[in-house]
């Protein structure tokens, strides 16, 4: 919200600057911006236009010889209104304006121009830019702008949050500043009531349903249309309303002064003078103040001449019935609308106006009335006409104030300090909170005695007494675990919003069901005057103004009374309250084998959750749709971490890395039906490889970032950081072509390993080289895995003996089932067995010579020859059998 | 013998002294171990010694002549006519072996940060899920249905009572249902805005946020709390703002700036407050009992804050030019 300056000053003086007050501001709880600060800017002055002549090059420039009160400087100009003798504003050389925008010294179709005349956008005081600003001629030449302009137009911009309803105007704005000044708010309108002549009356009708829970209307008779006294355009300006005419300048005015948003009808242009406040028919069409045609529903609430339709209230005015230039006879309206119903319908038909922003947090209902006589007095200077019927106000909304109690030792112990009572007393009267003190006592009651007397039950005060009562037996009952949780919270809400007739059906509950279990005293709080000076227990009843709407409970005094004491003012405590639960971090695990891969050199990826649901299908799970996408790029979730890895090499490659090892964790998301409890949200973690595993290098040649890296890490991951055993098992895959799952010793798959389909990276449009390979594990098997917990074994200090096998075997034969074979021959004794070379030839045509490498070893004594000898021959007897192999040496 | 030996053994070791040059050098060679020289005349006369005498002399003459090869060998490096050595080195001024080099994203870095900090001061993580109901997201945070609060964070729908979660709020109020006070737990995770891509936002984020309830908590230890952490992540001489705000399941509610010096400017961190009492009423908890605070922030702001990223959109694109810088 534009803030004005000047317009504040009408109701409290103060010395700060622009961006001063936006400083004070901000820590009161407004974020606030400079939006014009004239005392910011220099050499700007007053000039005079001695001659404007044509431009000798150009036919829309003006050559102007510009007085500043020093000397005379020429200066080429481009607006068409300037002329000579007027006064303007001078921009030396050297001046800057707003948005860092310097003047120097600039060669103009060949004509050198020594300065700028400014337009009010070039100053930051309006949109204005078709012309330059022609001043007032008693001016004199020199005279600063900052004097004449910053008193006009210095301005701030207030964010305001949504429950700061009574912010939402000069007059909100310039409250806070007079409490922070301990200043008193000056009174700058004339709010009282008018008298009319006439006896006629506005007949006022309003909804049912409580819509519209007050109404004020009345008519004006003779306005005369034309626009705003000089006083007032200014105003508006510096707030950065557009001016209208004069009766729609008034209405704007009073929503910006007060914060009470009115509306003007053209009182001839009604059906009768009568107004009914009702609920829309559905599909009914109404055409607005901003030539826009809305079909409204049933649960938008408009305003009626009682014929048709005037306005949709609280939001806009009909385009109907609206002052125009012939308008003679007026009918004001001032309301106040319940915040649901105008939100509601603002959001249904995306409409939003500075009304519906002002009612849909909570106008103040009080000022509806305020605003109804300024406006008709207002309209008397201003515009001529006079009230012409009685006022008629339509209430049935309760204006008696609001009271909160606040208790000091609340106070405190929220705050975590002591505040003096009369800091707290100053602080709420600055905010026109009226706040008596109340003392109190400490009262002890039986607990089984009032529970067995309705009478008394009945004279408790149920706020002060019934309530604490109730709650102390409930918590009592819970802590003795007589009640279960799900009770205890249900009983505390009751007793927390429940009438007294619900209060003692639950006493007369708990007494039948518990009379065993019942605390037998009750250590009530009681007021008295003689406990007055206490100040421990000391309270305050508060009374809340009508527009502070949002002060419901303790807490939010207590916001205000911290606000305003200032949280810089405020001590921070290092003495932590330590009392805590240990709950390990379920992702510790997956840091460790994120810091695996990255430190073997993988990168991390985080990519989006939202893709294309068409890219989606493609990865064979069933998504979940975004219902409100931003863009169809993004309207769904991610089934799968291969869409967004994929997406990264494609990026990657497209960018010059064609190596590229990747790997990311993240949720992915099943829909498996229309419940968000059927919707499968999966921790995941993927990794990607593409193209070489190391960098071109003059000491080797490049490591292939293949299938068996990821084979090799898959291994790494699951022996040496879990210690678990691994097996691959080759399985099917929707769109990888070698895959396989990892399962553990139990035939948990623990992840899966796979070279994705080309077919299918060509269908996605990714770009690729070589093999792109995918491996998955399950995080929740690596988590489970990963608490178990690592027993050292003995090393075996007999040697190992190592033998070499070199068969023969026909191409094709899996060498990990040959393997597999030679350790069961004598697993005890023969440790490992590896493949460690394999040759291949023109001459071998389809067979292989692969030389294994076997190591023997007993953990109880050295082994003897002979002991493996015995073993080799076995295996080869084995071997050359069963895989119909052939020792080469042979 | 024995004096033959011994004065081959001086003459030897006068002659190679005085070697200025090459020359000389290779006179003093071929002097003692030539084909014809004084090592050679000893070797003969070796073989005409008694069979008793030779495992004796043969052992000093052995001794003799790897003494003289290796005074020999000296001598030649010295006089920097040695060529063997420069034949067999390397060039280490070569680069290494090209290792492959992997990184921790800059958002987790900065998260396990953040984790590491709070978990110093006695708080546990908690994790939950990224689709919640309207409940466990706006409602029992405060946030009814029609409130203008709800404007505060565009939201995405999954149905109209499902949404991506706008915050991990939701997950503190799973925590609260499901387990009595006193509560110290941050929670961290993925949140989603339905807002416009831009150099300063995305659809999504990352979050940390904080709860502490127990009966004692206040405003002031929240503030304690939260410059402790600021001190450890921005350093000791952290220039710190408390300024009010407004969410609505906090109340006080604050936000808080650390000062920036090269841009001159406050730049905010974090959102914090006392829990809100509906807050507590609505998991049931006592709230004339319990209180406590809460706060939460934006890792993507802070990474950016920390590292000097002006375009948000790098974190989800995964450059590797950008990830290697971390």
């Amino acid at each position: 919200m534009k803030v004005s300056i000047p317009w504040l000053k009408r109701f409290v003086n103060f010395d700060y600057s622009a961006s001063d007050l936006a400083d004070v501001l901000t820590m009161l709880g407004f974020e606030s911006e400079v939006v014009t600060d004239f005392s910011s800017l220099k050499n700007i002055v007053v000039g005079e236009v001695e001659s404007a002549e044509k431009h000798p090059n150009a036919d829309k420039l003006k050559f102007c010889i510009v007085n500043d009160g020093e000397s005379s400087h020429e200066v080429v100009c481009g607006a068409p209104n300037v002329d000579a003798g007027q006064k303007i504003v001078f921009a030396r050389v050297g001046a800057v304006l707003p948005g860092d925008f310097k003047i120097g010294k600039a060669k103009i179709r060949g004509i050198e121009s020594s300065g700028m005349i400014c337009s009010e956008r070039e100053l930051g005081i309006s949109e204005e830019h078709d012309g330059i600003m022609v001043l007032d001629s008693s001016l004199k030449n020199g005279t600063n702008i900052a004097n004449i302009f910053g008193p006009m137009y210095d301005a701030i911009d207030i964010d305001i949050t949504p429950d700061k309803a009574f912010a939402l105007s000069h007059r909100g704005i310039a409250r806070e500043i007079a409490a922070k000044l301990n200043k008193k708010l000056k009174n700058p309108l004339n709010s009282k009531r008018v008298i009319p002549d006439s006896k006629k009356k506005v007949k006022v009708v309003l909804d049912k349903k409580g819509g519209c829970p007050r109404y004020i209307a009345g008519i004006v008779k003779g306005v005369k249309v034309g626009p705003s006294p000089q006083w007032l355009l200014d105003y508006l300006k510096s707030a950065g309303q557009k001016s209208i005419n004069n009766l729609v300048d008034i209405s704007n005015f009073m929503l910006l002064e007060i914060g009470q948003p009115t509306h003007i009808f053209d009182l001839d242009k009604l059906s009768k003078e009568a107004i009914e406040v009702k609920w829309a028919k559905k599909g009914e069409k109404f055409e607005a103040l901003d030539d826009e045609t809305y079909t409204l529903d049933s649960d938008h609430l408009v305003i009626t001449d009682s014929v048709k339709t005037v306005a949709l209230a609280g939001i806009i005015g009909g385009k109907d019935s609206a002052v125009g230039d012939t308008t003679t006879n007026v009918l004001i309206e001032s309301a106040y609308f319940n915040p649901i119903v105008i939100r509601k319908g603002s959001k249904k038909l995306n409409l939003l106006s500075e009304a519906s922003r002002r009612f849909e947090r909570g106008a103040d209902p009080v000022a509806a009335n305020d605003a109804f006589y300024m406006i008709v007095r207002l309209m008397e200077e201003i515009a001529g006409g006079e009230l012409s019927s009685v006022v008629t106000d339509k209430c049935t909304f309760d204006l008696t104030p609001r009271k909160i109690v606040l208790s000091n030792k609340k106070l405190s112990q929220y705050a975590g300090f002591k505040i003096s009572a009369n800091k707290v007393k100053n602080i709420l009267s600055g905010l026109h909170i009226d706040c008596k003190s109340r003392g109190e006592g400490l009262i002890s009651m039986d607990i089984a005695d009032i529970l067995s007397d309705t009478n008394k039950l009945q004279s408790m005060r149920i706020r002060t007494e019934f309530r604490p009562f109730m709650r102390n037996i409930v918590d009592h009952l819970y802590q003795m675990d007589k009640i279960t949780r799900k009770d205890a919270s249900n009983y505390r809400h009751r007793i927390r919003f429940g009438s007294k007739e619900t209060l003692i059906e639950l006493a007369n509950m708990l007494k039948r069901e518990h009379s065993q279990d019942l605390p037998s005293e009750f250590v009530i709080k009681s007021t008295g005057k003689k406990n007055i000076n206490n100040r421990d227990t000391q309270k305050w009843i508060c009374t809340i103004p009508s527009f502070r709407g949002d002060l419901v409970n303790e807490s939010d005094l207590i916001e205000e009374v911290l606000r305003c004491y200032g949280y810089d003012n405020i001590d921070a405590s290092y003495s932590f309250s330590s009392q805590m639960q240990y709950v390990e971090d379920e992702e510790r695990p997956i840091s460790k084998l994120k810091q695996y891969l990255s430190s073997v050199g993988f990168q991390q990826c985080y990519n989006n959750s939202l893709q294309d649901k068409v890219q989606i299908q493609h990865f064979g799970v069933e998504s979940v749709a975004v219902m409100n996408p931003s863009s169809d790029k993004m309207n769904g979730l991610r089934t799968s971490l291969h869409q967004g890895l994929l997406n990264t090499l494609d990026f990657n490659y497209k960018n010059g890395s064609q190596n590229v090892l990747i790997y990311e964790q993240g949720t992915v998301f099943k829909n498996n039906g229309e419940k968000l409890e059927d919707i499968d949200q999966k921790n995941a973690f993927s990794c990607l490889v593409h193209g070489d595993f190391t960098a071109p290098n003059v000491h080797f040649n490049p490591i292939e970032g293949n299938f068996f890296l990821l084979k090799g890490l898959a291994e790494g991951i699951f022996n040496n950081l879990l210690k678990i055993n691994i097996k691959f098992i080759k399985e099917s895959h929707p769109y990888c072509d070698t895959f396989h799952h990892i399962i553990d010793s139990q035939k948990n798959v623990v992840g899966s390993i796979g070279i994705i389909n080309k077919e299918f990276l060509n269908k996605m449009d990714i770009s690729y080289k070589t093999d792109v390979c995918i491996m998955d594990i399950d995080t929740y098997r690596f988590k489970e895995y990963s608490g178990y917990s690592v027993k050292a074994k003995d090393i075996v200090l007999y040697p190992m003996v190592n033998r070499d096998l070199n068969f023969i075997l026909d191409s094709d034969i899996e060498l990990a089932q040959v393997c597999t074979a030679m350790k069961n021959v004598n697993q005890a004794l023969l440790k490992e067995v590896v493949p460690v070379d394999i040759f291949e030839s023109k001459e071998l045509k389809n067979k292989k010579s692969v030389l294994f490498k076997l190591s023997f070893q007993n953990p109880k004594k050295t082994l003897e020859d002979n002991q493996v000898n015995s073993i080799i021959t076995e295996i080869i007897n084995l071997i050359s059998k069963k895989f119909d192999a052939k020792l080469r040496d042979q | 013998m024995d004096k033959t030996i011994n004065e081959i053994k001086t003459s030897f070791h006068s002659d190679l002294k005085s070697c200025k040059t090459a020359d000389d050098l290779e006179q003093v060679r071929i002097k003692y171990l030539g084909r014809k020289g004084k090592l050679t005349e000893l070797f003969n006369q070796f073989a005409s010694l008694s069979n008793k005498e030779k495992p004796k002399y043969g052992k000093k003459l052995n001794i003799l002549k790897s003494d003289f090869n290796s005074l020999y060998n000296d001598k030649l490096k010295s006089l920097g006519l040695d060529t063997t050595q420069t034949k067999d080195s390397k060039d280490f001024s070569l680069p290494g072996y090209a290792l492959p080099k992997g990184n921790i994203h800059p958002l987790e870095q900065v998260t396990d940060e953040i984790k590491s900090i709070f978990k110093s001061i006695g708080f546990s993580v908690a994790y939950g899920p990224e689709i919640d109901d309207d409940y466990h997201n706006f409602e029992a945070l405060n946030v009814p249905k029609h409130h203008p609060a709800r404007d505060m964070q565009d939201t995405f729908f999954i149905d109209p009572n499902t949404v991506l979660r706008t915050h991990t709020s939701n997950v503190q109020i799973h925590l609260m249902e499901n387990q009595d006070p006193p509560l110290r737990h941050i929670c961290c995770g993925r949140v989603f805005r339905n807002e416009a891509v831009s150099y300063k936002s995305f659809c999504l984020f990352h979050q940390v946020e904080g709860l502490v309830i127990n009966e004692t908590s206040s405003f002031s230890e929240m503030k304690g709390t939260l410059e402790y952490f600021a001190k450890e992540m921005f350093g000791k001489d952290t220039k710190m703002r408390f300024r009010p705000s407004y969410f609505p399941f906090t109340e006080p509610s604050a936000e808080v700036d650390i000062w920036n010096e090269k841009l001159n400017q406050w730049m905010e961190i974090l959102g914090c407050g006392m829990v809100n009492p509906n807050v507590l009423e609505n998991v049931g908890y006592d709230s004339e009992k319990y209180q406590g605070f809460a706060f939460g922030m934006g890792i993507e702001r802070i990474a950016m804050i920390k590292y000097g990223i002006r375009d948000i959109r790098l974190f989800y694109q995964n450059d590797k030019r950008f990830l290697e810088q971390f």
